[in-house]
């Protein structure tokens, strides 16, 4: 039996050994990993922007940056419309709903696509994403979804092709041009009805995923209304 | 150093057959059932518990004799646990795609019993070389099951079979969509949970019939 003293020395000296190698570890690996993820947030921007990736240019770290600062223009509005400063990584989109980020798809000074990331609550989590809009403000060109915690197989699907592509060329806005978003039904679009144009199939199985995702398309979209109004307005951005 | 004479090698063949970590303890479930939709995550994540196993069994054995025996559970947990936090952090700088996919489990291999069982059964019992042997033998016996399983879900589930690279994966073979064209479907059911519960009972119950093991007294 060891004394209370030498348990005591033995578990401080184990604690100071083991906290300096895990420090030492995240120094060293801190800048690798923030560069990580600022690459996967971009990656998931062009993604939304219609960039693809192709086979004979596979979307490294290095590619994705070069791509990214050659078309895309990255800056911050607020709720009414007017471009603000801001540190365009460090925004908080699911809790600061007063700086807006947009991602503007550039190419040869023609506007092509805007992108503003958008995030709500699925059933288990927080579903975190992009949406893209046609310059038009209206036509979506794209959607991609690259966190969340629903369930692998049901809600899990949001981020799948099959799921996201039927975004693809819908309207947010309604006949008299406000924002309503897109609605995911609970079922298949009806494609004879005039609504279908806002519409997408719903996930079978997700239903609470699938109603999440269409209130917090419907509210991230009703945030940068003025901002879309301004850019349709203006003809450009 | 007779690091290879027969004792060693029982130390490290037990567990790839008669003493199997997965299929006759039942030990690490948890983690067999959750990485195992593909194979590229079952190799990184074998490889990921072949370290943390193999060092942990060897610190906590060269310690064995500093441990003080009232405090040596807390002491095995902290070593582990560390470990895994290293792997972890490591991961997510060079392997970032695999990192999120394999996302809490392998965080989750602190409490993978195996890694604590081996401590516990067998390094604050051996030197430092068996012990590493040990982890050695433990964490082969896992990874080969857990990588027959991901074989099994992935060809079956969604159709490829895909290798660890430094990004999404290599896609080493995936069924021809001509088979698909003349009525072939993946089977759903193995790509979830349940799934899992079936390839690996079948996997155990073949061991368990190969090696002549029976439940009981």
């Amino acid at each position: 039996m060891h004394s209370n003293n030498y348990t005591l020395a033995f578990v401080f000296i184990i604690t100071v050994v083991l906290g300096t190698i895990l420090s030492f570890t995240k120094e060293n690996l801190r800048e690798l990993q923030e560069y990580n993820l600022k690459a996967d947030m971009k990656k998931n921007i062009l993604r939304s922007l219609d960039f693809e990736e192709s086979e004979n240019e596979l979307w490294s770290n290095e590619v994705v940056e070069k791509i990214f600062n050659e078309n895309v223009q990255a800056f911050c509005v607020d709720t009414s419309g007017n471009v603000v400063d801001c540190i365009i990584e460090e925004v908080d989109t699911e809790r600061n709903l007063e700086v807006l980020p947009v991602y503007l798809k550039v190419i040869d000074n023609k506007t092509e696509g805007i992108a503003i990331p958008i995030a709500g609550k699925g059933l288990w989590s927080t579903v975190f994403g992009y949406i893209a809009l046609e310059s038009d403000t209206d036509t979506v060109l794209g959607i991609q979804f690259y966190k969340h915690g629903e369930t692998p197989g049901l809600g899990g699907e949001v981020d799948k092709a099959w799921f996201t592509n039927n975004f693809i060329g819908k309207k947010i806005r309604d006949n008299s041009g406000d924002v309503i978003g897109v609605e995911v039904l609970k079922g298949k679009v009806d494609n004879s009805k005039a609504s279908a144009i806002h519409q997408v199939d719903g996930i079978s199985g997700a239903t609470v995923t699938s109603k999440g995702v269409t209130v917090f398309l419907k509210d991230d979209l009703g945030r940068y209304e003025n901002y879309l109004n301004k850019v349709r307005a203006d003809g450009n951005i | 150093m007779e690091i290879f004479n027969s004792e060693s090698k029982k130390i490290i063949s037990d567990p790839l057959s008669i003493n199997n970590p997965i299929s006759l303890q039942v030990l690490g479930i948890c983690s067999a059932l959750a990485v195992t939709i593909r194979l590229d995550q079952a190799i990184i994540m074998t490889i990921a518990v072949i370290f943390v196993l193999c060092s942990s069994n060897v610190i906590l054995s060269a310690l064995r004799n500093f441990i003080p025996n009232r405090v040596r559970i807390v002491v095995m947990l902290s070593i582990i646990a560390s470990l895994v936090t290293v792997v972890d952090q490591v991961l997510q700088a060079y392997l970032y795609d695999m990192s999120k996919q394999l996302s809490v489990f392998v965080g989750l291999i602190i409490t993978n019993c195996i890694i604590m069982g081996r401590a516990e059964a067998f390094a604050l019992k051996h030197g430092p070389s068996k012990a590493f042997l040990d982890g050695l033998g433990n964490g082969l016996g896992y990874g080969m099951i857990i990588i027959i399983v991901s074989l099994f879900r992935e060809l079956f589930g969604a159709g490829t079979i895909t290798l660890p690279d430094g990004g999404v994966g290599y896609v080493l073979f995936s069924i021809p969509e001509a088979w698909y064209a003349a009525g072939y479907e993946n089977i759903g059911l193995l790509v979830l949970s349940p799934g899992a519960f079936f390839i690996l009972g079948l996997v155990i119950w073949t061991q368990r019939e190969l090696f002549g093991i029976e439940e009981g007294e």
